[in-house]
């Protein structure tokens, strides 16, 4: 098993489309990093480089300490799982998963052991004589990782693996996954659009926007500590709520105007007095939002008074939606992520949209006027310019 | 009660019995009359009828019999000459597809493009180019000059390998390229890829086309008449026709009843391969 060392790799296509710019990321051995961002980020291109199936065309990447720029994907001792499964239609599971044994001349015993002990992880050894065509998909999902496993590789690639199943399979697949990287420890380099798998698979997350890596740090590092409004608005759901905030400093502390609210900064950064007399974008997540009633107020220290436009009861979760009067935020990055879901900016309208989550057992109904409780101490503040982080 | 039931069934189902039955009289109807004839006693096709007034067998027995018609060696000929060319031509139009399909070089748009439009002339337009090009051919290369099987067989590929590069390239981009993908990382060469994922993949199609080309040369006369002298070499097509036709008579039992003989494996073959041949021609509409 080995590191991957992916080291100022660009990538420029033939007709001159960038598609990465100067990506630094160090994958140790037996790490599981997970590749994430919008459609179109570049991140399967990265994925592709890594595999030997797209040209490097600046920057080096090495796997076990072995330059690939030059060497053939056959070569790179790698396993790639594709977004389709990409098994062989006209062979058998075992065929399937023997293929790449067979064509690196292992004699014909060690071929069988290996087939069926990986057979075995995976728990598909009563399928071994079945073509793909009668496979449901967690099962195809299963021979794809199986044809992976088997040849013990360096390193395990996978393009969204998982995007082809229904919702239900697709948590299991997960976390089955998760179990098996445990079991093998194998380094994987794990791409995915999906950023609750992006979250809950990774020991670490490389967030890409337009061909350039955002952060890459442990999944609660990026969710607590986002280094700009792309990363804050795409990782976590329901996404980060962003407004516009005056910022006012005096003796007490800082104070963050927005709309008719005024709610005081607690553990602001130094930074944030710079801005003093300016607009930022202040972030708050759902969950630094509560129901006064059921607030902790050692924790919940602000309130601001709201108007409930729509309740959403989850059983587990109580998500509100409300408006303020204020001019919705947009910027770049917020209008790529509306893309990404398939909207645009207009839908954003001359309110900003707030969602909140809290406790379930409140009893609130739509269209009441209730004080809601923040959590000074969880706000995100981003300079509007730039969009990134001030700390 | 019990009318209207039936114009009900009718007008549902039974008006397309009935135009089923249509189109299988009219493609049986002349299978029929030339099983009957080849066993019929009759002079000439004017006073020929479906059913004959008398059974007999002289028209096989002439072109099994006699020395002077070496029929089987036509037969023979005929079969060895189509098996071959459809064979190099799914062979080599299976190669060249691919390259088309999957390879990235210099002048493959033009090379599709020049397929296409060379095969839009009618290879009659060539025949006299073909004469001469293998009259000078044969001062060269004797073996694959005019008058050889080889030559028959290169003149048949030339005509249909950029028809066909073109379908066994239309049914292989449907193949979706992460197969190719993942046979790379496996481990997979360029020619292992074609090899073992690509080309059997392609089975369908390709049991078409030669199947197809097959039944093409099987019955082609000109091309073979311009090209084959010797009496031996002819195929049956040629045969027959030198033999049995002149410019007022032609001999219709012998000629059906060497139909009967020739066109009995085509159709073996075809109810063997049935399910493929079907597979193939529809395959690619609905991806798998």
């Amino acid at each position: 098993m080995g590191a991957i060392n992916i080291n100022n790799v660009g990538k420029i296509y033939p007709n001159g489309t960038r598609a990465l710019e100067d990506v630094n990321i160090e994958i140790n051995d037996g790490e599981f990093v997970v590749l994430v961002g919008p459609s179109g980020c570049g991140k399967t291109t990265l994925l592709r480089m890594v595999a030997g199936l797209e040209d490097i065309t600046e920057g080096e990447i090495s796997i076990a300490d072995k330059v690939v720029n030059e060497i053939a994907p056959k070569d790179r001792d790698i396993a790639m799982v594709f977004q389709n499964y990409a098994l062989y239609p006209h062979m058998s599971v075992y065929d399937n998963m023997a293929f790449s044994l067979k064509l690196r001349k292992l004699p014909k015993d060690e071929i069988d052991q290996k087939v069926k002990d990986a057979a075995k992880t995976l728990e598909i050894d009563e399928l071994l004589e079945r073509k793909p065509k009668a496979l449901s998909g967690g099962q195809r999902q299963r021979v794809a990782m199986g044809r992976a496993i088997v040849r013990n590789p360096q390193a395990f690639l996978m393009d969204e693996p998982l995007s082809n199943l229904d919702a239900k399979l697709r948590v299991q697949m997960r976390a089955e996954l998760g179990q098996l990287h445990s079991q093998l420890e194998t380094t994987t380099l794990y791409v995915t659009h999906d950023q609750v798998e992006a979250m809950t698979m990774g020991d670490r997350v490389a967030v890409i926007r337009k061909g350039v890596l955002q952060q890459i740090d442990t999944p609660r590092e990026i969710y607590l500590y986002p280094k700009n409004i792309f990363v804050a608005g795409f990782i976590g759901s329901p996404a980060m709520n962003f407004v516009y905030a005056d910022i006012k400093t005096s003796a007490k502390g800082t104070t963050l105007i927005f709309g008719n609210d005024k709610i005081s900064a607690k553990d602001a950064p130094e930074a944030l007095k710079e801005y003093e007399g300016k607009e930022i974008v202040l972030g708050i997540r759902p969950e630094a939002f509560e129901d006064s009633v059921y607030a902790n107020k050692k924790e919940f220290t602000e309130e601001i008074n709201i108007d409930v436009s729509l309740l959403e009861q989850l059983g587990s979760d109580t998500y509100i939606h409300f408006f303020k009067d204020i001019k919705p935020v947009q910027t770049e990055a917020i209008e790529e992520i509306l893309a990404d879901e398939g909207e645009d900016i207009s839908v954003l309208g001359t309110q900003t949209k707030f969602i909140a989550r809290i406790n379930p057992n409140a009893t609130i109904e739509e269209g009441q006027n209730i004080n809601l409780a923040i959590d000074p101490t969880k706000l995100h503040y981003f300079d509007p310019e730039t969009g990134m982080a001030i700390t | 009660m019990e009318i209207s039931k039936f114009t009900n069934w009718f007008k549902e189902y039974g008006w397309r019995h009935l135009v089923g039955l249509m189109f299988v009289t009219f493609a049986i109807y002349p299978i029929l009359f030339v099983l009957t004839n080849s066993f019929a006693d009759f002079a000439n096709l004017t006073n020929s009828k479906l059913i004959p007034n008398s059974l007999t067998l002289k028209h096989y027995k002439l072109l099994s019999g006699d020395p002077l018609v070496p029929y089987f060696q036509w037969l023979y000929n005929t079969y060895k000459v189509a098996f071959l060319a459809a064979l190099f031509n799914v062979f080599l139009g299976t190669l060249a597809a691919f390259a088309f399909s999957r390879l990235q070089f210099r002048g493959r748009r033009a090379g599709l493009l020049t397929l296409v439009i060379v095969q839009m002339f009618p290879s009659f337009l060539a025949f006299v180019a073909i004469y001469l090009l293998f009259f000078q051919i044969s001062d060269v290369a004797p073996f694959m000059g005019l008058g050889t099987h080889f030559g028959l067989i290169l003149v048949y590929l030339g005509g249909s390998i950029g028809f066909n590069s073109w379908l066994i390239k239309g049914f292989m981009d449907t193949i979706s390229p992460s197969l190719d993908e993942a046979a790379k990382v496996d481990g997979a060469s360029e020619y292992q890829i074609f090899s073992k994922i690509i080309a059997p993949l392609s089975r369908p199609i390709l049991v078409v086309i030669f199947v197809i080309t097959f039944i093409g040369i099987y019955s082609d006369f000109i091309l073979a008449a311009i090209f084959l002298k010797d009496k031996n070499l002819w195929t049956v097509a040629v045969g027959i026709n030198t033999v049995f036709v002149d410019d007022f008579n032609a001999d219709w039992g012998v000629i059906a009843a060497s139909s009967v003989i020739a066109a009995t494996p085509i159709a073996v073959l075809f109810i063997f391969f049935q399910k493929q041949i079907t597979g193939g021609l529809t395959a690619g509409s609905v991806k798998g």
